[in-house]
């Protein structure tokens, strides 16, 4: 009777103890990532009062004289703040929703057939345009649209069509982009959802198949749902840099053309333009804390809320 | 997660499930086979470019079938010379390090923050999600790095800044460990005694295996292709990597091409066939990588499929 | 002797290599130790101690002062100077078209109280108005490349071409006479388009305008500027000349004269040239004509000419865009001092920063001219900054490169820095610090329009009324203010008043004429 009662205290004893881990070993664990992230990331960001200071090389981050808001003013200044915001907003939102479920989609059909040489050579071409360059990805997407010699515009005269002067319509470029968005970064992506995949217990499908479920039911019912956390942590991710935007894809691939500002420019191409001439290291900080602050807004709402809904894939 | 193999099948369904599975892998076959021409023709169309003659390219423009073909881009690099082969040799042991040591330290952080009985899960959630939205910008990052390490102009520049421990790897692994290795697991594990040390690197890092795959690949991809370390922190041309190297060559040619050259260096320019030095520059920058990636992705997709199998 | 040093210098090389740290503070203490960073356009040298151990043999008993160089290529050559700038790690630099943003953002040590003391012979060769525009508010912040500054707008075309259409390209004085020449190549090679942009949305026409002093901008992007002998501060975008040409090229353009993708291209006018399918491109260089056409038709593909389309100018701009300065946290100034005064007066000093070694590096040549070794070219060479010519010192002082340039030339040259049409604000350097808000924004509607305007390829009847008012809205009369209240203030301390410089300026155009 006493012995089992010590063994049932005992064994609530390690319950109680798995509950809340001891954080020694767990912190241990962590530490060379700590350290690196406090070296690497947290010591350098006394950097942020450099959006607060008028720097001068002479006198250093610490003794460069503050500015108060004035680094932050020639972002508000144009009339083109809200053209620009806006942009970067719609374009993250759509890169977001579209690159999601395409990669989602490639994941599926690279998993659908298996491991053979089929399989690795759609991934490894698939991975391919995300390893070129922007400037290179430009020059490709201007062999295709200018209008001297492209190839569309060659083709279209060839069928006695009127050549398109795509650099000077705006209208097209919301489309061009985000192709050429998804071109380069879906087959990368879908790497990720593809071992999310890999992760699914297997037998859960070999029970659904053995029901009768079709492969189409399978990928609604099972692995859809399977990878909600994954798209969850993504999406929230993605969330917390929607102020920002991919700097080569909008500067380099339109050719930096003028007359499609209007659906181009963003908030980094903005800075970019404005500062190439003044080169101000407070300006610049000032408008990277102005995006991240904003992300950080968003992102910790957005994180409230998946915390409510289901914290088991909160980001924090 | 336990799974209930059902013992009793009927043919009916088998022979069903067998048409549909094979349906579906034609479609999948099909549909990735126009996914696959369409991320390859532009690439196509660069190998070609790289190969067309420089004054036909810029009188007729890209085009797949040039009417006169040259190796000039390619003699130039090669007369670039040893640089090239040095520069690659960087590359590949930067790469190298890097990943293994950003894997390792990746993978570790991650467990911790997986760990649903870890007191401080969501503060190291937060401190980690935190540096993916603020940085103090790189005029703080190269004091810390040079006044405190002193890794300017050594192989360290070309590692430690900015890719070991990237936010979005750890996310990734963070999730994967969460989905997909039951706690279960783990509290069997320390009844039988096992501290956390070995419960990681007996139990959860095995079970990882396609997660770090995936950010192996992630990872080596950047370190390869980064050129911004070296912007900062490398002057010695031994240090250059490929990235690197082809950027400087293609800035100095477009430089002396530009009007602003007249200003600076007076017409001395030589004539230099840039664009299709260019397209020869992307070729060589990826060219290992489509060479070796064949290779290491066997160990890629067998990681993949391994966790699929134990998971 | 030389061979010995050369094995302590290489053995060096290996234990730095080695170590993958910089030792050289390490050795003679003796000597202050400075560092001097600049642009090369050739390749990165490997190895530079050679090359440094040579100069030091000079410099160690002439100023008792080591320099270590540290060669940078364009693309980093930015970055990597700020940052060393801002950490203490070099003495010397030099601008690249930003003096006025870094003096502001205080990089460049105040050297005025040093010049006298520490560079007299450099400071000889200097008019005071250029050395004027390395100065803000009176104090000297550095000294000039001295190099051919004037810089003359000139249309390079295809002899051949030129020859089979019997064109008159002499009787081209200015862009509006090129509409008849572009129209007969245009009839007699259809398949060609007379005109090539000389880089991404630039046809040239920012040159054409005569007599303009841009204030402190880029001709890429310039804002408010002034024409001729006056001090009034105008828009560029309202002057009439600017109408007139975004108009002349606007014609060209609906008559298919200019490149259709000029202001989008990705190839520079050389390239372009090269394809054969273009006739001519216009830009600036400061260099004889025939000189300049004969540099010009290797990387053309072609036999070109140039003739000029207008007459070179001088402001503060062409002076001082590369300037040499000191870092402003160098712990040993006047050593730095010393050493930039060497490369402005001593031939084997700047010499050999730019060609190397004697022998391994270079050959001279008895015309006083310099080749590369026998068997080796600029790419081959252990060590060459060649390219770097007008970067460096005393460009007159320099041994040309075979081939390239010659006494006649330089002598042209040197005529032409000191006889150019000179801006009457001349020496006046235009602070953003007040309006860098506006800057920013203004940039971005000028690299919105300016391109389209200046390749034809928008109406300016249409465009240039929404561009304007886009200015205005973006703050740029505050610019404009800014700039007109700086030069007055200026104009006051300076005592430029615009009569006197007029008369001065008539004589001066006089010279030019005689010398052409």
């Amino acid at each position: 009777m006493s012995e089992l009662s010590t063994a049932t205290a005992g064994r609530k004893k390690a319950k109680a103890h798995i509950r809340y881990a001891k954080s020694g070993p767990l912190l241990l664990i962590a530490a060379p990532g700590i350290i690196y992230l406090i070296i690497n990331n947290y010591l350098p960001m006394f950097g942020v009062f450099l959006a607060f200071k008028d720097f001068s090389y002479k006198k250093g981050v610490f003794g460069s004289p503050w500015a108060g808001f004035k680094n932050f003013e020639f972002l508000f200044r144009t009339r083109d703040a809200i053209v620009m915001t806006r942009n970067t907003l719609l374009y993250n939102a759509a890169f977001i929703v579209l690159g999601t479920i395409l990669a989602i989609f490639i994941a599926i059909l690279l998993n659908a057939l298996g491991e053979s040489i089929r399989t690795k050579f759609f991934q490894s071409s698939l991975l391919l345009p995300n390893l070129m360059s922007w400037v290179v990805i430009a020059y490709m997407v201007f062999a295709f649209l200018n209008s001297d010699t492209g190839l569309i515009d060659n083709t279209l005269k060839a069928l006695g069509g009127k050549p398109v002067a795509w650099y000077m319509e705006s209208g097209y470029w919301p489309f061009i982009l985000t192709f050429v968005y998804l071109w380069k970064n879906a087959g990368y992506m879908s790497i990720i959802y593809l071992s999310a995949i890999a992760g699914i217990d297997k037998s859960i499908y070999e029970s659904a198949s053995l029901d009768g479920a079709t492969k189409v039911q399978q990928i609604f019912r099972i692995t859809l749902p399977m990878l909600k956390s994954t798209v969850v942590i993504m999406t929230l991710m993605a969330v917390g840099r929607i102020f920002f935007s991919d700097f080569g894809l909008f500067y380099q691939v339109p050719m930096n053309s003028g007359a499609i500002y209007e659906t181009t420019q963003t908030i980094d191409t903005y800075v970019y333009r404005g500062l190439m001439q003044l080169n101000d290291v407070g300006m610049s900080s000032a408008a990277g804390l102005f995006q991240s602050v904003l992300g950080f807004i968003v992102v910790v709402s957005a994180n409230a809320i998946v915390r409510k809904v289901d914290a088991e894939n909160a980001l924090f | 997660m336990s799974s209930n193999t059902k013992a009793v099948s009927t043919a009916a369904p088998r022979r069903q499930k067998a048409g549909d599975a094979k349906r579906f892998r034609i479609f999948s076959t099909v549909v990735l086979a126009i996914l696959t021409v369409i991320a390859l023709v532009p690439l196509v169309l660069i190998v070609i470019a790289s190969f067309t003659d420089e004054t036909v390219l810029l009188r007729n423009g890209y085009t797949f079938f040039p009417t006169k073909w040259s190796v000039n881009a390619y003699v130039y690099m090669i007369q670039q010379g040893s640089t090239i082969a040095r520069s690659y040799g960087v590359s590949l042991v930067v790469t190298l390090i890097g990943t293994l040591a950003s894997v390792l330290i990746t993978t570790m952080i991650a467990y911790p923050m997986s760990r649903k009985n870890f007191k401080y899960r969501n503060a190291l959630s937060f401190f980690v999600f935190f540096t993916m939205l603020f940085n103090g910008g790189i005029v703080p990052s190269y004091m810390v790095w040079t006044q405190i390490f002193h890794i300017k102009n050594t192989i360290w520049a070309l590692i430690l800044p900015n890719y070991l421990c990237g936010a979005f790897n750890i996310f990734l692994v963070r999730n994967f460990y969460t989905n997909s290795i039951p706690d279960a697991l783990i509290e069997a594990a320390q009844i039988d005694g096992a501290g956390e040390l070995r419960i990681f690197f007996r139990i959860i890092f095995p079970l990882a295996v396609p997660v770090v795959a995936t950010i192996s690949l992630f990872t080596a991809l950047t370190y390869w292709n980064d050129w911004v370390n070296a912007l900062y922190y490398i002057q010695k041309p031994q240090l250059y990597g490929i990235q690197n190297l082809l950027i400087r060559i293609m800035n100095n040619i477009q430089y002396l091409k530009s009007g602003a050259a007249s200003v600076a260096v007076g017409t001395g320019a030589v004539s230099l066939p840039s664009n299709a030095v260019r397209m020869s520059m992307a070729v060589i920058g990826i060219l290992p990588i489509v060479i070796i990636y064949p290779f290491v992705q066997k160990y890629f997709v067998k990681g993949v499929v391994v966790g699929a199998v134990k998971g | 002797m030389v061979k010995k040093l050369g094995c302590l210098a290489l053995a060096g090389a290996m234990v730095v290599g080695s170590m993958g740290m910089n030792v050289s503070s390490a050795k003679a203490d003796d000597y202050t130790q400075i560092t001097y960073a600049f642009v090369t356009f050739n390749n990165v040298p490997d190895d530079t101690s050679k090359v440094e151990e040579a100069i030091n043999q000079i410099t160690r008993d002439k100023i008792g002062v080591e320099v270590h160089l540290m060669p940078l290529s364009i693309s980093e050559y930015q970055q990597q100077v700020s940052l060393a700038v801002q950490n203490g790690e070099i003495d010397i630099f030099h601008t690249l078209g930003d003096f006025g943003n870094d003096v502001s953002s205080e990089m460049c040590y105040d050297i005025t109280d040093m010049i006298d003391e520490d560079a007299p012979e450099t400071k000889a060769l200097m008019e005071d108005e250029w050395l004027r525009t390395t100065s803000k508010d009176g104090r000297l912040y550095g000294i000039p490349t001295l190099k051919p500054f004037a810089l003359q707008p000139m249309l390079i075309y295809r002899k051949d071409i030129a020859q089979e259409l019997n064109l008159d390209m002499d009787s081209v004085k200015s862009p509006e006479d090129l509409t008849d020449i572009f129209a007969k190549v245009k009839e007699a090679h259809p398949e060609m388009t007379p005109l090539a942009p000389v880089s991404q949305g630039d046809s040239g026409l920012t040159r054409w305008i005569p007599e303009i002093d841009w204030l402190g901008d880029s001709f890429s992007n310039p804002t408010g500027v002034l024409q001729g002998d006056s001090l009034t501060v105008q828009s560029y975008y309202d002057l009439p000349d600017f109408e007139k040409y975004t108009s002349l090229v606007r014609d060209w353009y609906e008559k298919e004269y200019i490149m259709m993708d000029a202001a989008t291209t990705t190839s520079a006018a050389a390239e372009l040239m090269s394809s054969g399918n273009y006739f001519a491109y216009s830009a600036s260089y400061s260099y004889p004509l025939e000189d300049t056409a004969a540099a010009l038709s290797a990387p053309s593909g072609y036999e070109v000419g140039a003739i000029a389309l207008g007459d070179s100018y001088l402001d503060t701009t062409a002076i001082n865009s590369v300037t040499q300065v000191i870092a402003s946290t160098s712990e040993n100034p006047d050593a730095a001092l010393k050493f930039l005064n060497l490369t402005y007066t001593d031939p084997d000093v700047i010499n050999t920063m730019l060609y190397g070694i004697e022998g391994e590096d270079y050959v001279k040549n008895d015309d006083g001219s310099v080749s590369y070794p026998e068997g080796q070219d600029a790419s081959t060479v252990s060590y060459t900054a060649q390219l770097s010519c007008g970067v460096l010192g005393n460009f007159f002082i320099q041994w040309p490169l075979q081939g390239s340039g010659s006494e006649e030339s330089l002598k042209w040259e040197d005529e032409q820095n000191h006889s150019a049409k000179s801006s009457p604000a001349m020496g006046f350097g235009f602070d953003t610090s007040g309006v860098q808000t506006e800057y920013t924004a203004v940039s971005n509607v000028i690299k919105q329009y300016l391109p389209g305007l200046s390749c034809g390829s928008v109406d300016p009847a249409e465009t240039l009324p929404k561009f304007r008012q886009a200015l205005k809205d973006a703050g740029y009369d505050n610019i404009l203010k800014a700039k007109q209240e700086q030069l007055d203030a200026w104009a006051a301390e300076n005592g430029v008043t615009v009569g006197e410089e007029a008369s001065e300026a008539e004589s001066e155009s006089e010279t030019e004429t005689a010398a052409e």
